[in-house]
């Protein structure tokens, strides 16, 4: 086989604001030097990434994340109420007869339309969110965005997984949203190697501890980067320790990087923390090897 | 009752921080209600001694009987959401739970009755003392569970269950404007906006706000981490107003506030210029919610619906 498998790595985190994005921007930027790379927001409710990079240019229309919603024929509903017995998010209401689709809430599984003894389910595609790929300084971008007001964010997160797949890239790396439901299942899912962000503050340990679960509970090696460090004062190197968890990176807190995070500017000019990326890098590849079949 | 939600779009702009903040300045009627049931850190903030628990089930999930498959592929065929696989073995089909929707599609679709269904606890409900005094209903999902904003659901029920007539819960939404989120504002009296002041709190704060106004709740804004960036500080001030919501107060980016929690303190109980101004804004806040419970008892019983 002459094109090699691509290598995927899923920034994580458990809670919010640790710097997942900031990690993921700045892994991307540093390994687009070496070889063909696309950072893929997965934060479809809050994405920010694109923020990074304010001259990237779109590469082509956006992608349209649909979702098969029924549509009920009034004129063959007999009203028995199978629709609604079947549908497992409370999406059809069937009373005295009468049947009510919620499409807003409907996941659009099928399973009330191929239940319908009558065939009096149709069905129309609606639109959940979107992804939309673009360009920046030799960096493929992809973001999934969510509609606002929609709840079917794994829709939308998986439009945007089929999205990246179908483009030519040796790395793909993962801006993931925070949580350990079920967007952040589904964004960490088909990843090789799970980087998580943490911060040195209790909130941030306490929700670390949650999403070495969710990545372990996939058989995905982990390695934690310390973001903000100096920070505060919770052990993240003890957390670490006690869970077998190998830490990979650290970043420095400093009053100029939260700045320049504020902003969302890039920092490539930090020298070390470059060099701390390509470290990161490097030994996040080394982890996804550790789940590769010999 | 009032129930009060503070949220923020973006993650980490300071919204369990400042949820704790409030509900220990708003008296000792108060509830708090920790809807971020993925990342749950109320009971860090307001220092909770674990109480009563109770299991939480989100109902079944589904997996295929391996010695009753016989391979026909048909429960691959319906599933929409691309979870069925064959068996690296090749024997027969599995599911992969990370992308299961739990819909059952395949369960109707199976002729052999090899789709079966198993029970799971998918988190537990607590309700906890805390060293502030504020009873605090809380969750922990299981990692990699799919139902967080029916356990919201939950943590509410409890909240208000507990909260009683004249009391005020303080909802500690989670980050995001999805499903668990909408969980945890419909049907609030004040939605509490926590804007970061960064390029990305600003842009995720503005998409709550229009989910905000979609569902019709009434706001109040705060602006967190002000002072890195100047321009920053300017362009929250100019969302917040473009979105018509009062500001109630800014708060500077400070380590200090940092250190208040890890000694056990809320943002209202702290000395120097950032602990005034956090307790300022909050002040603030709680002036618009006395304002609400006025009306509320002036223009009874009907409360608008989302």
């Amino acid at each position: 086989m002459s094109e090699a498998r691509r290598t995927v790595i899923a920034v994580a985190s458990g809670k919010g604001g640790t710097g997942k994005t900031t990690v993921a921007a700045h892994l991307a930027v540093a390994a687009a030097l070496s070889r063909k790379t696309i950072l893929v927001d997965l934060d479809v409710e809050a994405p920010d990434s694109l923020g990074y990079f304010p001259k990237a240019s779109p590469t082509g229309e956006p992608l349209p994340a649909m979702v098969l919603v029924p549509r009920l024929d009034e004129s063959k509903c007999s009203g028995c109420g199978l629709c609604a017995k079947t549908c497992r998010f409370g999406a059809i209401v069937a009373i005295g007869g009468v049947v009510t689709v919620d499409e807003r809430i409907c996941k659009g599984c099928g399973r009330c339309v191929a239940a319908c003894p009558a065939s009096a389910l149709g069905e129309a595609a609606v639109e959940v969110g979107a992804a939309r790929a673009y360009e920046s300084g030799g960096l493929s971008l992809l973001e999934g965005r969510m509609a606002v007001g929609d709840i079917r964010s794994t829709a939308v997160i998986e439009a945007a997984k089929r999205a990246a797949a179908s483009t030519p890239a040796e790395l793909e790396i993962r801006d993931c949203p925070p949580g350990v439901s079920c967007s952040a299942t589904h964004a960490i899912e088909g990843a090789d190697c799970v980087v998580l962000v943490a911060e040195p503050t209790e909130f941030s340990l306490h929700d670390l501890g949650a999403a070495v679960e969710l990545a372990r509970g996939q058989g995905l090696p982990v390695g934690v980067v310390v973001n903000k460090d100096g920070f505060g004062s919770a052990d993240v190197d003890a957390f670490c320790a006690s869970r077998g968890v190998p830490i990979i990176g650290r970043i420095a807190f400093l009053r100029a990087r939260a700045a320049s995070g504020a902003a969302t500017r890039l920092w490539s000019e930090d020298g070390s923390l470059m060099r701390e990326m390509d470290s990161i890098l490097a030994r996040a590849v080394e982890a996804t090897k550790a789940r590769m079949p010999a | 009752m009032i129930m009060v939600s503070v949220a923020s779009g973006k993650g980490g702009a300071g919204k369990t921080s400042i949820a704790a903040a409030l509900a220990e300045l708003l008296g000792p009627a108060r509830v708090f209600a920790d809807c971020d049931v993925d990342a749950a850190n109320g009971a860090i903030a307001l220092g909770a001694a674990l109480g009563t628990r109770e299991p939480y089930d989100a109902g079944p999930g589904f997996k295929i009987d391996e010695k009753a498959c016989t391979g026909c592929g048909l429960c691959a065929k319906v599933c929409r959401f691309g979870a069925i696989k064959p068996a690296p073995d090749g024997s027969g089909y599995r599911i992969v739970p990370e992308l299961c929707e739990r819909c059952g599609a395949c369960l109707d679709a199976c002729p052999s009755k090899a789709v079966v269904t198993f029970e799971k606890q998918a988190g537990e409900l607590f309700v906890s003392g805390t060293r502030l005094g504020i009873p605090l209903v809380h969750a922990e999902l299981v990692p990699g569970e799919d139902t967080s904003g029916k356990l919201v659901r939950k943590v509410r029920d409890k909240a208000e269950r507990i909260a009683g007539g004249d009391s005020i819960v303080v909802l500690d939404s989670p980050p995001g404007i999805g499903c668990p989120v909408i969980a945890s504002i419909s049907g609030c009296d004040l939605v509490l906006v926590v804007v970061e002041a960064s390029a990305s709190g600003i842009r995720d704060a503005a998409r709550l706000v229009e989910l905000v106004a979609s569902m019709r709740r009434k706001a109040v804004a705060i602006v967190n981490k002000a002072g890195l960036d100047g321009a920053m500080d300017l362009r929250a001030r100019e969302m917040i107003a473009k979105a018509g919501i009062p500001l109630a107060g800014e708060i500077p980016f400070d380590p200090a506030l940092r250190s208040a929690e890890e000694a056990g303190k809320t943002w209202l109980s702290l000395d120097g210029d950032s602990g005034a101004r956090a307790a300022k804004a909050l002040r603030a806040v709680r002036g618009v919610i006395s304002g609400l419970s006025r009306r509320e008892t002036d223009s009874n019983p009907s409360k608008e619906q989302p």
